[in-house]
Protein backbone atom coordinates (compact mmCIF):
# COMPACT_ATOMS: atom_id res chain seq x y z
CA UNK A 1 0.00 0.00 0.00
CA UNK A 2 2.75 2.45 0.99
CA UNK A 3 4.57 1.69 -2.26
CA UNK A 4 1.43 2.51 -4.26
CA UNK A 5 0.99 5.76 -2.33
CA UNK A 6 4.61 6.80 -2.97
CA UNK A 7 4.36 5.76 -6.61
CA UNK A 8 1.18 7.78 -7.11
CA UNK A 9 2.91 10.86 -5.62
CA UNK A 10 5.98 10.40 -7.81
CA UNK A 11 3.88 9.83 -10.94
CA UNK A 12 1.81 12.93 -10.12
CA UNK A 13 5.04 14.97 -10.04
CA UNK A 14 6.33 13.29 -13.21
CA UNK A 15 3.12 13.88 -15.17
CA UNK A 16 2.86 17.48 -13.96
CA UNK A 17 6.44 18.07 -15.11
CA UNK A 18 5.76 16.24 -18.39
CA UNK A 19 2.66 18.33 -19.14
CA UNK A 20 4.60 21.48 -18.21
CA UNK A 21 7.26 20.38 -20.68
CA UNK A 22 4.58 20.01 -23.35
CA UNK A 23 3.65 23.64 -22.76
CA UNK A 24 0.50 25.65 -22.10
CA UNK A 25 -0.62 25.30 -25.71
CA UNK A 26 -1.59 21.71 -24.98
CA UNK A 27 -4.15 22.67 -22.37
CA UNK A 28 -6.45 24.41 -24.83
CA UNK A 29 -7.69 22.91 -28.07
CA UNK A 30 -5.76 19.70 -28.75
CA UNK A 31 -4.28 18.84 -32.11
CA UNK A 32 -4.64 15.17 -33.14
CA UNK A 33 -1.07 14.26 -32.12
CA UNK A 34 -1.47 16.06 -28.78
CA UNK A 35 -4.74 14.26 -28.11
CA UNK A 36 -3.02 10.91 -28.73
CA UNK A 37 -0.20 11.83 -26.32
CA UNK A 38 -2.62 12.98 -23.61
CA UNK A 39 -4.75 9.83 -23.80
CA UNK A 40 -1.70 7.57 -23.85
CA UNK A 41 -0.12 9.31 -20.85
CA UNK A 42 -3.22 8.80 -18.73
CA UNK A 43 -3.35 5.10 -19.63
CA UNK A 44 0.37 4.43 -19.21
CA UNK A 45 0.53 6.23 -15.86
CA UNK A 46 -2.17 4.01 -14.39
CA UNK A 47 -0.26 0.74 -14.96
CA UNK A 48 2.59 1.14 -12.41
CA UNK A 49 0.15 2.68 -9.91
CA UNK A 50 -2.25 -0.27 -10.11
CA UNK A 51 0.38 -3.02 -10.25
CA UNK A 52 3.27 -2.71 -7.79
CA UNK A 53 5.11 -5.64 -9.45
CA UNK A 54 5.67 -3.47 -12.53
CA UNK A 55 8.75 -1.24 -12.15
CA UNK A 56 7.75 2.43 -12.12
CA UNK A 57 10.37 3.18 -14.73
CA UNK A 58 8.29 1.16 -17.20
CA UNK A 59 5.65 3.89 -16.83
CA UNK A 60 8.00 6.86 -16.68
CA UNK A 61 10.06 5.96 -19.78
CA UNK A 62 7.10 5.83 -22.22
CA UNK A 63 5.56 8.99 -20.70
CA UNK A 64 8.74 11.00 -21.20
CA UNK A 65 9.34 9.41 -24.60
CA UNK A 66 5.91 10.54 -25.80
CA UNK A 67 6.22 14.02 -24.32
CA UNK A 68 9.77 14.56 -25.63
CA UNK A 69 8.77 13.34 -29.08
CA UNK A 70 5.78 15.68 -28.99
CA UNK A 71 8.01 18.65 -28.11
CA UNK A 72 10.49 17.73 -30.85
CA UNK A 73 7.68 17.23 -33.37
CA UNK A 74 6.07 20.56 -32.52
CA UNK A 75 9.45 22.32 -32.88
CA UNK A 76 9.92 20.75 -36.30
CA UNK A 77 6.33 21.75 -37.20
CA UNK A 78 7.12 25.30 -36.15
CA UNK A 79 10.14 25.38 -38.49
CA UNK A 80 8.58 23.50 -41.40
CA UNK A 81 5.06 24.41 -42.59
CA UNK A 82 5.08 21.41 -44.95
CA UNK A 83 5.75 19.03 -42.07
CA UNK A 84 3.06 20.76 -40.02
CA UNK A 85 0.59 20.31 -42.85
CA UNK A 86 1.54 16.65 -43.15
CA UNK A 87 1.02 15.95 -39.45
CA UNK A 88 -1.95 18.12 -38.47
CA UNK A 89 -3.46 19.01 -41.85
CA UNK A 90 -4.72 22.46 -42.77
CA UNK A 91 -7.99 24.34 -42.18
CA UNK A 92 -10.74 23.51 -44.70
CA UNK A 93 -13.45 25.82 -46.00
CA UNK A 94 -16.85 24.16 -46.05
CA UNK A 95 -18.92 27.28 -46.76
CA UNK A 96 -17.37 29.75 -49.15
CA UNK A 97 -19.09 33.06 -49.94
CA UNK A 98 -22.36 31.62 -48.65
CA UNK A 99 -22.14 28.44 -50.74
CA UNK A 100 -21.82 25.05 -49.05
CA UNK A 101 -18.85 23.09 -50.41
CA UNK A 102 -20.50 19.69 -50.52
CA UNK A 103 -17.44 17.87 -51.91
CA UNK A 104 -15.26 19.22 -49.12
CA UNK A 105 -17.86 18.23 -46.52
CA UNK A 106 -18.00 14.71 -47.91
CA UNK A 107 -14.20 14.52 -47.91
CA UNK A 108 -14.13 15.58 -44.24
CA UNK A 109 -17.04 13.24 -43.43
CA UNK A 110 -19.02 16.15 -42.01
CA UNK A 111 -22.79 15.83 -42.12
CA UNK A 112 -25.27 18.66 -42.43
CA UNK A 113 -26.24 17.94 -38.82
CA UNK A 114 -22.64 18.52 -37.69
CA UNK A 115 -22.62 21.84 -39.52
CA UNK A 116 -25.96 22.99 -38.15
CA UNK A 117 -25.03 21.95 -34.62
CA UNK A 118 -21.76 23.90 -34.83
CA UNK A 119 -23.71 26.91 -36.10
CA UNK A 120 -26.14 26.74 -33.20
CA UNK A 121 -23.21 26.59 -30.76
CA UNK A 122 -22.16 29.97 -32.10
CA UNK A 123 -25.71 31.40 -31.91
CA UNK A 124 -26.28 31.22 -35.68
CA UNK A 125 -29.65 29.67 -36.50
CA UNK A 126 -29.98 30.50 -40.19
CA UNK A 127 -27.53 29.00 -42.67
CA UNK A 128 -28.27 31.94 -44.96
CA UNK A 129 -26.39 34.20 -42.52
CA UNK A 130 -23.09 32.34 -42.98
CA UNK A 131 -20.56 33.77 -45.41
CA UNK A 132 -17.61 31.52 -44.57
CA UNK A 133 -17.32 28.35 -42.47
CA UNK A 134 -13.88 26.97 -41.78
CA UNK A 135 -13.05 23.62 -40.19
CA UNK A 136 -9.91 24.18 -38.11
CA UNK A 137 -7.23 21.50 -37.66
CA UNK A 138 -8.63 20.81 -34.19
CA UNK A 139 -12.00 19.91 -35.75
CA UNK A 140 -13.72 23.06 -34.52
CA UNK A 141 -15.82 24.98 -37.05
CA UNK A 142 -15.54 28.78 -37.11
CA UNK A 143 -18.04 30.95 -38.92
CA UNK A 144 -17.90 34.38 -40.51
CA UNK A 145 -21.36 35.89 -40.82
CA UNK A 146 -22.46 38.02 -43.73
CA UNK A 147 -21.99 41.76 -43.05
CA UNK A 148 -25.76 42.29 -42.76
CA UNK A 149 -25.94 39.85 -39.86
CA UNK A 150 -22.85 40.91 -37.93
CA UNK A 151 -23.22 42.98 -34.76
CA UNK A 152 -22.31 46.62 -35.16
CA UNK A 153 -19.00 47.67 -33.65
CA UNK A 154 -18.17 51.07 -32.10
CA UNK A 155 -16.33 51.95 -35.30
CA UNK A 156 -19.47 51.13 -37.34
CA UNK A 157 -21.48 53.66 -35.38
CA UNK A 158 -18.74 56.28 -35.53
CA UNK A 159 -17.63 55.98 -31.92
CA UNK A 160 -14.29 54.30 -32.52
CA UNK A 161 -11.36 55.41 -30.42
CA UNK A 162 -7.84 54.33 -29.75
CA UNK A 163 -7.27 51.01 -28.01
CA UNK A 164 -6.44 51.14 -24.34
CA UNK A 165 -4.42 48.91 -22.03
CA UNK A 166 -6.56 47.08 -19.52
CA UNK A 167 -5.93 47.74 -15.81
CA UNK A 168 -3.61 45.38 -13.92
CA UNK A 169 -3.74 44.21 -10.33
CA UNK A 170 -0.93 45.91 -8.40
CA UNK A 171 -1.93 44.97 -4.82
CA UNK A 172 -3.73 41.74 -4.00
CA UNK A 173 -4.65 40.84 -0.45
CA UNK A 174 -2.06 43.20 1.06
CA UNK A 175 0.81 42.13 -1.21
CA UNK A 176 2.35 44.42 -3.82
CA UNK A 177 2.99 43.13 -7.35
CA UNK A 178 6.19 45.00 -8.17
CA UNK A 179 6.43 43.40 -11.60
CA UNK A 180 3.05 44.81 -12.67
CA UNK A 181 3.95 48.18 -11.21
CA UNK A 182 7.11 48.25 -13.35
CA UNK A 183 5.21 47.10 -16.44
CA UNK A 184 2.74 49.97 -16.02
CA UNK A 185 5.70 52.36 -15.61
CA UNK A 186 4.11 54.02 -12.56
CA UNK A 187 6.84 53.46 -9.94
CA UNK A 188 6.96 53.06 -6.19
CA UNK A 189 6.65 56.81 -5.53
CA UNK A 190 3.33 56.97 -7.38
CA UNK A 191 1.99 53.99 -5.41
CA UNK A 192 3.05 55.50 -2.08
CA UNK A 193 1.26 58.73 -2.98
CA UNK A 194 -1.93 56.85 -3.90
CA UNK A 195 -1.85 54.95 -0.61
CA UNK A 196 -1.21 58.18 1.34
CA UNK A 197 -4.11 59.92 -0.43
CA UNK A 198 -6.42 57.05 0.54
CA UNK A 199 -5.02 56.92 4.08
CA UNK A 200 -4.07 53.24 3.89
CA UNK A 201 -0.94 51.12 3.97
CA UNK A 202 -0.26 48.26 1.54
CA UNK A 203 -1.31 45.59 4.03
CA UNK A 204 -4.76 47.22 4.45
CA UNK A 205 -5.55 46.90 0.73
CA UNK A 206 -7.65 43.96 -0.46
CA UNK A 207 -7.42 44.84 -4.16
CA UNK A 208 -5.88 47.69 -6.10
CA UNK A 209 -5.85 47.97 -9.87
CA UNK A 210 -4.28 50.62 -12.06
CA UNK A 211 -3.84 51.36 -15.76
CA UNK A 212 -1.05 53.14 -17.58
CA UNK A 213 -2.80 56.50 -17.19
CA UNK A 214 -2.77 56.10 -13.43
CA UNK A 215 -6.52 55.49 -13.02
CA UNK A 216 -6.98 53.29 -9.98
CA UNK A 217 -9.57 51.25 -8.17
CA UNK A 218 -8.78 50.58 -4.50
CA UNK A 219 -10.75 48.23 -2.26
CA UNK A 220 -9.80 48.17 1.42
CA UNK A 221 -9.77 44.96 3.45
CA UNK A 222 -12.97 44.39 5.39
CA UNK A 223 -12.65 44.95 9.15
CA UNK A 224 -13.81 41.91 11.13
CA UNK B 1 14.21 26.22 -27.42
CA UNK B 2 14.68 25.38 -23.74
CA UNK B 3 11.93 22.79 -23.97
CA UNK B 4 13.55 21.31 -27.05
CA UNK B 5 16.92 21.07 -25.30
CA UNK B 6 15.34 19.47 -22.21
CA UNK B 7 13.38 17.02 -24.38
CA UNK B 8 16.42 16.00 -26.42
CA UNK B 9 18.46 15.59 -23.22
CA UNK B 10 15.81 13.44 -21.50
CA UNK B 11 15.33 11.34 -24.64
CA UNK B 12 19.10 10.86 -25.01
CA UNK B 13 19.52 9.84 -21.36
CA UNK B 14 16.63 7.37 -21.63
CA UNK B 15 17.92 5.93 -24.92
CA UNK B 16 21.39 5.51 -23.41
CA UNK B 17 19.88 3.86 -20.31
CA UNK B 18 17.87 1.45 -22.45
CA UNK B 19 20.88 0.49 -24.59
CA UNK B 20 23.00 -0.01 -21.46
CA UNK B 21 20.26 -2.18 -19.92
CA UNK B 22 20.26 -4.46 -23.00
CA UNK B 23 24.05 -4.87 -22.84
CA UNK B 24 23.97 -5.36 -19.05
CA UNK B 25 21.29 -8.07 -19.37
CA UNK B 26 23.31 -9.78 -22.11
CA UNK B 27 26.48 -9.76 -20.02
CA UNK B 28 24.79 -11.04 -16.86
CA UNK B 29 22.93 -13.80 -18.71
CA UNK B 30 26.15 -14.85 -20.49
CA UNK B 31 27.92 -15.09 -17.13
CA UNK B 32 25.05 -17.11 -15.71
CA UNK B 33 25.10 -19.54 -18.65
CA UNK B 34 28.82 -20.09 -18.05
CA UNK B 35 28.23 -20.66 -14.37
CA UNK B 36 25.47 -23.19 -14.98
CA UNK B 37 27.89 -25.08 -17.25
CA UNK B 38 30.47 -25.03 -14.44
CA UNK B 39 27.89 -26.44 -12.01
CA UNK B 40 27.06 -29.28 -14.42
CA UNK B 41 30.66 -30.08 -15.30
CA UNK B 42 31.85 -30.19 -11.70
CA UNK B 43 28.82 -32.36 -10.79
CA UNK B 44 29.69 -34.72 -13.68
CA UNK B 45 33.26 -35.00 -12.33
CA UNK B 46 31.86 -35.92 -8.91
CA UNK B 47 33.02 -32.68 -7.28
CA UNK B 48 29.72 -32.16 -5.50
CA UNK B 49 30.79 -29.56 -2.95
CA UNK B 50 32.43 -27.44 -5.70
CA UNK B 51 29.25 -27.84 -7.75
CA UNK B 52 27.21 -26.59 -4.77
CA UNK B 53 29.59 -23.62 -4.38
CA UNK B 54 29.17 -22.72 -8.05
CA UNK B 55 25.40 -23.03 -7.63
CA UNK B 56 25.51 -20.59 -4.68
CA UNK B 57 27.65 -18.16 -6.69
CA UNK B 58 25.08 -18.47 -9.45
CA UNK B 59 22.32 -17.58 -7.05
CA UNK B 60 24.30 -14.56 -5.77
CA UNK B 61 24.77 -13.36 -9.34
CA UNK B 62 21.05 -13.66 -9.89
CA UNK B 63 20.27 -11.77 -6.68
CA UNK B 64 22.61 -8.97 -7.81
CA UNK B 65 20.75 -8.86 -11.10
CA UNK B 66 17.40 -8.78 -9.33
CA UNK B 67 18.52 -5.69 -7.41
CA UNK B 68 18.50 -4.06 -10.81
CA UNK B 69 15.21 -5.74 -11.73
CA UNK B 70 14.21 -2.41 -13.21
CA UNK B 71 16.10 -3.67 -16.28
CA UNK B 72 13.65 -6.53 -16.69
CA UNK B 73 10.40 -6.15 -18.59
CA UNK B 74 8.97 -9.52 -17.76
CA UNK B 75 9.19 -10.35 -14.05
CA UNK B 76 7.26 -13.61 -14.59
CA UNK B 77 10.39 -15.22 -16.00
CA UNK B 78 12.45 -13.83 -13.14
CA UNK B 79 10.34 -15.68 -10.55
CA UNK B 80 10.77 -18.97 -12.45
CA UNK B 81 14.54 -18.49 -12.68
CA UNK B 82 14.75 -17.82 -8.94
CA UNK B 83 13.03 -21.13 -8.16
CA UNK B 84 15.12 -23.08 -10.69
CA UNK B 85 18.36 -21.74 -9.16
CA UNK B 86 17.18 -22.70 -5.67
CA UNK B 87 16.57 -26.25 -6.97
CA UNK B 88 20.06 -26.44 -8.46
CA UNK B 89 21.64 -25.67 -5.06
CA UNK B 90 19.47 -28.31 -3.33
CA UNK B 91 20.23 -30.98 -5.93
CA UNK B 92 23.96 -30.20 -5.86
CA UNK B 93 24.04 -30.49 -2.07
CA UNK B 94 21.93 -33.68 -2.15
CA UNK B 95 24.10 -35.10 -4.97
CA UNK B 96 20.91 -35.71 -6.92
CA UNK B 97 21.07 -36.38 -10.69
CA UNK B 98 17.98 -34.27 -11.26
CA UNK B 99 20.36 -31.33 -11.16
CA UNK B 100 20.89 -31.78 -14.94
CA UNK B 101 17.21 -31.23 -15.64
CA UNK B 102 17.17 -28.17 -13.37
CA UNK B 103 20.28 -26.76 -15.07
CA UNK B 104 18.73 -27.25 -18.51
CA UNK B 105 15.52 -25.58 -17.37
CA UNK B 106 17.44 -22.64 -15.89
CA UNK B 107 19.46 -22.29 -19.14
CA UNK B 108 16.27 -22.11 -21.18
CA UNK B 109 14.61 -19.65 -18.78
CA UNK B 110 17.67 -17.38 -18.76
CA UNK B 111 17.80 -17.52 -22.55
CA UNK B 112 14.11 -16.55 -22.70
CA UNK B 113 14.71 -13.68 -20.29
CA UNK B 114 17.55 -12.42 -22.49
CA UNK B 115 15.40 -12.77 -25.61
CA UNK B 116 12.59 -10.78 -23.97
CA UNK B 117 14.95 -7.83 -23.38
CA UNK B 118 16.50 -7.85 -26.85
CA UNK B 119 14.73 -5.35 -29.12
CA UNK B 120 14.53 -7.45 -32.29
CA UNK B 121 12.19 -6.43 -35.11
CA UNK B 122 9.68 -9.22 -34.48
CA UNK B 123 9.71 -8.72 -30.71
CA UNK B 124 9.01 -4.99 -31.14
CA UNK B 125 6.06 -5.89 -33.37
Amino acid sequence: MTIILIRACILYAVITFALRLMGKRQLGELQPSELVVTILISNIASIPVEDSSVPMLLGIIPIFTLVCLDVIMSTIMMKSPRFRKLIIGSPRIIISEGVIQQKEMKRLRYTVDDLVEAMREQQIFDIGEVYYAIVETTGKINFLQKKDHQSATRADVGHGGSSYDPPSVIIRDGVKDEEQLDLLGLGQGWLNKQLRDNNVSTKDVFLMTADKNGSTILIKKAVN
Amino acid sequence: MNRLAVSISILSVMAAGCVISVFATNKITDDMHEHINLVEESFKRGEYSRSADYAKELQNMWEDMMEHSILINDLGHAVEITSSLAEIISFAEAENDEIYASCDRAQVQIEMLRDMQTPTFWRIL
